[in-house]
């Protein structure tokens, strides 16, 4: 997502980012990540619940995407640095409206399941334009 | 108003690590927001 940071605000969109853990950990994170935009703290699980993001299992480690998903953040220089405080817990990559509106869903299945941004920029439309649905 | 994710998230309230409250729905009230829920930090 850091990569892609500038293309989601040029078409008007804000990036923020949702994780669990602590204060402490997350302000390290920040840090270490060097990320710019937003992060917030969701140390009981509370908004990842009431959406449905579930956890993988030990099992998924042996899925063939998730080899073939680890294969590309390798190759992409990306590197796993923390395991956090649930490394079981999934992610999702959402793109919300005014109006509560879901323009883009991406709810991870396995470990390695991540949006693709293309698909996430695709579905940020652009000021003036018809707002599409997800 | 349909039952969507950003509905289920709008009125909750998530802290930054300074400790600042932020509504989620706020993220979103005046334009487009990219909403990533993390694996993990790092």
């Amino acid at each position: 997502m850091r990569e892609n940071e500038g293309a989601f605000q040029q078409r008007g969109a804000k990036i923020v980012a949702i994780g669990l853990g602590d204060v402490a950990y997350a302000r390290q994170f920040r840090e270490d990540s060097k990320i710019n935009f937003p992060l917030l703290i969701d140390e009981k699980r509370e908004a990842y619940k009431v959406i449905g993001l579930g956890n993988a299992n030990l099992l998924h480690m042996f899925r063939k995407d998730n080899a073939a998903a680890r294969k590309r953040a390798k190759a992409a220089g990306h590197r796993q640095v923390k395991l956090g405080k649930d490394p079981f817990q999934l992610g999702g990559s959402f793109v919300f409206a005014p109006g509560d509106k879901d323009l883009f869903v991406h709810v991870s299945e396995t470990f390695g399941d991540n949006a693709d941004p293309k698909d996430i920029l695709n579905a940020i439309v652009l000021p003036g334009s018809t707002t599409k649905s997800a | 108003m349909a039952d969507t994710y950003s509905s289920k998230l709008a009125g909750m309230t998530l802290p930054d690590p300074d400790g600042k409250p932020v509504q989620l729905g706020s993220l979103w009230a005046n334009g487009p927001a990219v909403i990533v829920f993390l694996r993990h930090y790092g």
